[in-house]
């Protein structure tokens, strides 16, 4: 299924890590998060949102918090996706989100070097 | 790959957070004039009372004007939480004083924005900012020249009554 989402779809890997992957679709102005037994879409903004949502979690505090299970759960107001995820897990898809956006960030740069600046 | 993030908008996420937060900001600043408003009208001074009304409505403008822009550019505006408004206050002094503290910690707060805009060559906001860095010497000039009236006409006797009609008068002029 994946597979072939990534095939039809003619995704590009932006990031990945030992735990999942991030894929742009450039026809369907997409990303799609393969994560956690998921295979996701987002827009720019529900990925800006969740990476945000993700960064915001105290994981020390979960860790260090005996009262409290594990686990968390993962989502936003409005969020067609929820994740329930240990510490490790929500560490993973911190990595696979900021590992994002830095090549977000890189592609930007490039982008401008090699299209848009005209001398 | 298309730059997805740059097409969508125009600011980086770094600038739209410190945005975002001077939303806040000037959201909170507005309520902190807001309070003071009603601490003057409390106790007798409703010249000063006006006077920071008048504030607090500029400062809603400024929380305003940040608000379109983000929304402008593409970014996403966050509609901020305000909390922590300071409503007692030891004096009418202290009113002041704490009024051009929150002016220039605005000022300081707008000067990190510009100097991040610099560095990411973002003129584009660098533009927008200059408004606010302009409106930053009135600001502060105003709040200055009010704390100075303690100084001038001194607290003892009808003095603070003398200060209170004579904060509504301070304008700022460039000329
Ligand atoms: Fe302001």
């Amino acid at each position: 299924m994946e597979k072939a989402c990534i095939d039809i779809n003619e995704l590009v890997n932006v990031f990945s890590n030992n735990y999942g992957s991030v894929y742009q679709s450039d026809k369907l102005n997409c990303f799609y998060i393969d994560f956690g037994g998921k295979f996701a879409r987002y827009n720019c903004l529900s990925l800006q949102k969740l990476k945000k949502v993700v960064e915001d979690i105290d994981i020390e505090s979960l860790l260090l918090n005996t009262k409290k299970a594990d686990f968390e759960l993962v989502t936003y107001n409005g969020c067609d996706h929820i994740y329930l995820l240990n510490a490790l897990e929500i560490i993973a898809l911190k990595d696979l989100l900021q590992g994002t956006f830095t090549m977000f960030k890189l592609n930007h740069l490039i982008s401008d070097c090699l299209y848009r600046l005209v001398f | 790959m298309k730059d997805l993030m740059r097409i969508k908008c125009l600011l980086s996420q770094d600038i739209e957070t410190l945005l975002n937060q001077q939303i806040k900001k000037e959201a909170h600043s507005s309520s902190l004039y807001l309070s003071m408003a009603s601490w003057c009208n409390q106790n007798g001074y409703d010249f000063s009372a006006d006077y920071f009304t008048k504030q607090s409505e500029e400062e809603r403008m400024h929380q305003l004007k940040l608000f379109k822009y983000v929304l402008d550019m593409g970014g996403n505006a966050v509609s901020p939480e305000v909390t922590g408004i300071k409503t007692e206050f030891l004096g009418f002094r202290e009113v002041f004083e704490d009024a051009l503290e929150a002016e220039i910690a605005i000022t300081q707060s707008f000067k990190n924005i510009a100097a991040k805009c610099h560095k990411e060559q973002d003129f584009v906001t660098m533009e927008f900012l200059n408004w606010f860095l302009k409106e930053q010497r009135e600001e502060e000039y105003k709040a200055r020249r009010a704390l100075e009236l303690f100084e001038v006409i001194g607290e003892e006797g009808t003095g603070r009554w003398e200060i209170d009609k004579h904060v509504n008068k301070i304008t700022y002029s460039e000329d």
